[in-house]
């Protein structure tokens, strides 16, 4: 076997040979980053506080002892009862208009409260209304005509007089996506008592409802 | 001995600038690509593309939708980041864009648990 010998030129051809192969690897390693094509954005989120009161609040109840007749803008509180054949479903939505939220906006934290002004051994439920309704119109007959969910968003001992708060949260985000909030139906889901919390037309205003919004668009 | 001694110096004199040369050349194309990657902008869309998210009762993001991404944006990866005021990752998502007619809404989940208040921008990316 001859052996190798390590002349001057070959060793600087080695040397050579390594520079432009090392040269290459880099090459190649930069044209993998030109395959890709990007488009970044950012989109900054503006956050406020529109708070809801007895002023953008609009409330009825419905009775199905008397399933044609309207609370309308008189009722100073909202019957619940869950009396078979005779109960009281209580309506109450916020108008939103005033807060200028667009339909890409929604909510951040929403709370609903409402005073219990007669109290009973019933849970009250609010399930979330999609469709329009007015004080000034709905009736017992109407009620069927509404779009209502069948889940309960929350709900509420009435046991005791005094402020109930349910958080909305999910309905209001929903509600601002949608253009409009129609709100609740508060019905009993458990209970045999007749309870009442405070209309927006109640002559007390710390009893008439309220809804904090915290709010992003 | 001595005249093999300066041309092996004289050779790896060369080696090691044009190594140099070349980790120069490389730093300097990769910049350049950079800027070759903002002009390829045009490809899928030139606008920023609007996001919404969606909350659940906790407050806390369980979706967000890119409305009206083109038609031309079909195929490519789209990632969102959910960063707090100061710029910070709270959760990201990505998905392909699929195909639609006329732009289409693109909905991303899996951020984990992120509460909608904390979130200040979104950082959206569209990769072909």
């Amino acid at each position: 076997m001859r052996a190798f010998r390590i002349t001057p030129a070959r060793l600087a051809a080695g040397i050579l040979l390594g520079s432009l192969s090392c040269a290459g690897v880099g090459y190649a390693a930069s044209l993998g980053l030109v395959s890709k094509s990007l488009h970044a954005w950012n989109q900054t989120l503006t956050k406020a506080n529109c708070n809801q009161s007895a002023a953008t609040a609009d409330d009825t109840f419905v009775q199905q002892g008397s399933p044609a007749s309207t609370a309308g803008a008189t009722a100073t509180t909202l019957t619940i009862r869950p009396t078979a054949t005779l109960q009281d479903y209580a309506f109450i939505r916020f108008d939103l208009s005033g807060c200028s939220l667009p339909t890409t906006g929604g909510a951040d934290s929403a709370v609903l409260t409402v005073r219990v002004t007669t109290s009973g051994n019933d849970t009250i439920s609010l399930f979330p209304v999609t469709s329009s309704w007015s004080s000034s119109t709905l009736s017992w007959n109407g009620v069927s005509g509404l779009t209502i969910g069948s889940t309960a968003t929350g709900s509420f001992s009435a046991s005791s007089t005094g402020n109930k708060t349910v958080t909305v949260t999910a309905d209001v985000d929903t509600a601002i996506k949608a253009g409009t909030l129609w709100g609740w139906e508060l019905r009993a889901t458990s209970g045999t008592a007749t309870v009442a919390i405070g209309a927006s037309e109640n002559n007390t205003s710390a009893n008439r409802p309220s809804m904090t919004l915290s709010d992003e668009n | 001995m001595k005249r093999l001694v300066n041309i092996l110096g004289a050779v790896l004199a060369a080696a090691l600038l044009s190594a140099g040369v070349a980790a120069a050349a490389s730093l300097t194309f990769s910049t350049g690509q950079i800027a070759a990657g903002s002009a390829t902008v045009t490809g899928c869309t030139s606008s920023a593309l609007t996001a919404t998210r969606n909350a659940n009762n906790s407050g806390n993001v369980t979706q967000v939708a890119v409305l009206n991404v083109p038609q031309a944006c079909a195929g490519e990866t789209l990632a969102v980041t959910l960063e707090n005021n100061s710029h910070v990752s709270l959760g990201n998502s990505s998905t392909t864009v699929g195909a639609c007619i006329g732009g289409c809404t693109v909905t991303l989940t899996g951020f984990g648990t992120v509460s909608a208040a904390s979130v200040g921008f979104y950082a959206l990316s569209l990769v072909e």
